[in-house]
């Protein structure tokens, strides 16, 4: 009834007015627009924090074999190896708020965002920002290494999480979470080589998740600061962590169960060396 | 031909309204009924009885224009290393899809796998894939032979570089996605909606079941047979139950089967249960392909299941059938042949 009314009015307006109540729609249009859509997104408006990510070895930097043989390590159990090549998913980022409780961005069951393919050979693919939260303090990050099981079973995907990209497994479905190939003495593999290829999803997926505390500097998420967490992944820790290994013994890791004792370990690599709160700078308001 | 194709959509609407108007008042014109409903696009419809698909079509909506850039690139050998493997190498339609009088897959350069290329049909109701059910979604089997060093050994990246490279591909792209963009989910969309539509549901068996066609008694008999001895894991109208299982080939199984997937030692020789669904034409049998027959694979179950820790125990004791019912059992099996889908012209070799 108060439909038809008000339709009943808008019909009835003079010339006149009409054309003031058109300017006026224009108007507000406009503006909506202008404000950045905010007005068609549910939730509060959110504001990106990055990462760095730096490869150690202990306190060392590391640095991929490129032949020479000058970027040779040992693993806590004396054992010496080199990497010719590193790559790892990290997604599901979250963090954690001071009343303990997480905040996720939500994910786009048709886009890879949110999904890092990390190269070791590749800076670009170790500096990104992570996530988009809602302005506030912040004091612990908390991640998946690996892809989680929806998308490890969903079909043909794009972007980082593209089969193409190498870190799909050819004879099975699912993501290759962590690759890590390189050459040590002590294998008893063809060439010595390191071979070791950790993934696999269902009831016992592979992939770890991982919190860690960002310590006393809390991330200060602002309009105007956009912080920067710095984490080192010390690539030792993969031979050495919650299980120690051999590389005379494991040096070749495909299968699942072999797999679980590395993807524990991998979970181990990761630590934050410190933040920045930075300035946000004004060219990438998002 | 190229004003045909666009006028397509609406003239064979027309034609259809068309013949569906004379159907009635001769005979001659249901044979252009025939002719024009082979050449509309095919689409996932669930026949009357089915679960619901596996795979959902509803982000990957089968259009002309992608069914038909699926079929090209089923029968393309450049998915394969050196241009010489197409899926339809290995996959045959008058074969049901399968690969006629070979044991196992052969893959390039004559190299021979180890499993049979199986028959393919319903696969939108099927929830993992090959013989160990390594693979779990439609869209991203293709992937594994493409890439196996023993079937055709191509990267996917490289395969994409090839049908850029080749001037017909670009523009059918556009034509099914949109723009001439060639990425890999849309050439394994394009792969599913060809393979997706692949339904087998016109045997004489389902036409006995919708009661428009008769059995013999040897073969109502043969389907009381298969009810009684085969169906607990070839389970109608599938004619199978997608579970893995031992039966009982080998005392100590060669090939782990699925338990390459899941090392799990209950799943040592354990394979997934094939459909029956045009079993005469998909010779030879078991994953292996160690049968040319059917009457080796029922004297198999009669006489010859080899104990084992993983056998399944409906099998402990094979399956007992006296002379007549294995021979009405393999009367009712070759109802399960599908003519009408190995004839249908929409799933036939392409390279226009």
């Amino acid at each position: 009834m108060l439909q038809s009314n008000r339709d009943h009015e808008i019909k009835t307006f003079p010339r006149g007015n009409r054309l003031i109540f058109g300017s006026l729609i224009v108007t507000v249009a406009a503006v909506s627009l202008l404000s950045g859509c905010k007005f068609f997104k549910s939730g509060p408006e959110t504001f990106s924090v990055r990462l760095e990510i730096s490869p150690v070895v202990g306190d060392q930097p590391f640095q991929l074999d490129d032949g020479s043989g000058a970027a040779s390590y040992k693993t806590a159990s004396g054992d010496q190896f080199s990497v010719t090549r590193l790559r790892y998913y990290l997604s599901n980022f979250r963090l954690r708020r001071s009343d303990g409780s997480f905040y996720q961005a939500p994910l786009d069951a048709k886009s890879s965002e949110g999904y890092f393919l990390v190269d070791t050979a590749e800076p670009a693919s170790q500096t990104f920002k992570f996530i988009n939260a809602p302005a506030g303090d912040y004091n612990g990050i908390e991640f998946l290494v690996g892809v989680d099981d929806a998308r490890n079973s969903a079909g043909v995907q794009t972007g980082t999480l593209d089969p193409a990209r190498g870190m799909f497994w050819t004879w099975r479905t699912g993501y290759i979470f962590l690759s890590l190939e390189g050459q040590s003495p002590q294998s008893t593999a063809p060439q010595h080589a390191l071979t070791f290829h950790v993934g696999g999803g269902g009831k016992d997926s592979l992939a770890r998740r991982v919190y860690l505390p960002v310590g006393e500097t809390l991330l200060h998420v602002r309009a105007n600061i956009e912080p920067l967490i710095h984490l080192h992944v010390d690539v030792s820790a993969l031979f050495h962590a919650a299980h120690d290994i051999r590389l005379a013994e494991t040096n070749t890791v495909m299968d699942s169960a072999q797999g679980a004792v590395i993807a524990d370990n991998a979970a181990s690599m990761f630590r934050i060396d410190h933040i920045h709160n930075e300035p946000r700078k004004a060219s990438h308001v998002p | 031909m190229k004003l045909l194709r666009k006028l397509r959509p609406k003239f064979w609407w027309l034609a259809l309204a068309f013949s569906l108007f004379l159907v009635g008042t001769s005979g001659v014109f249901s044979r252009l009924e025939d002719f024009v409903r082979l050449h509309q696009t095919p689409q996932l419809k669930v026949p009357k009885g089915w679960p619901v698909p596996h795979y959902d079509f509803a982000e990957n909506h089968v259009t002309a224009a992608g069914f038909e850039l699926g079929r090209r690139l089923f029968y393309d050998p450049v998915l394969s290393r050196d241009n010489t493997v197409a899926c339809g190498s290995c996959h045959q339609q008058f074969a049901a899809f399968a690969h006629l009088d070979h044991r196992v897959s052969h893959g390039i350069g004559g190299v021979n796998g180890k499993r049979n290329a199986p028959g393919l049909f319903n696969l939108a109701w099927q929830p993992n894939f090959m013989w160990d059910g390594a693979v779990h979604n439609l869209e991203l089997q293709p992937i594994a032979p493409i890439q196996n060093p023993i079937e055709m050994d191509e990267k996917i990246g490289h395969v994409i570089e090839k049908l850029e490279a080749d001037p017909r591909y670009p523009v059918q792209f556009r034509a099914a996605f949109g723009s001439e963009v060639i990425d890999t989910q849309r050439v394994f969309r394009a792969l599913t909606q060809f393979m997706g539509t692949m339904v087998s549901s016109d045997s004489r068996y389902d036409r006995y079941i919708a009661g428009d066609e008769p059995f013999s008694a040897a073969e109502k008999h043969g389907l009381q047979v298969f009810r009684e001895h085969c169906a607990s894991c070839h389970s109608e109208p599938l004619f199978t139950d997608y579970s893995f299982r031992n039966n009982g080939l080998d005392r100590a199984p060669p090939d782990r089967g699925r338990a390459d997937v899941t090392n799990a030692a209950g799943d040592e020789g354990t394979f997934r249960v094939p459909s029956l669904r045009n079993i005469e034409l998909t010779a030879p049998y078991m994953h292996d392909g160690r049968y040319a027959t059917l009457e080796q694979v029922l004297d198999h179950y009669i006489n010859g299941v080899q104990p084992s820790a993983t056998l399944d125990p409906r099998l402990a004791n094979g399956i007992r059938l006296d002379v007549s019912e294995r021979n009405d059992l393999l009367q009712f099996l070759k109802t399960l042949t599908d003519e009408t889908f190995v004839n249908d012209p929409r799933f036939a070799e392409t390279n226009e």
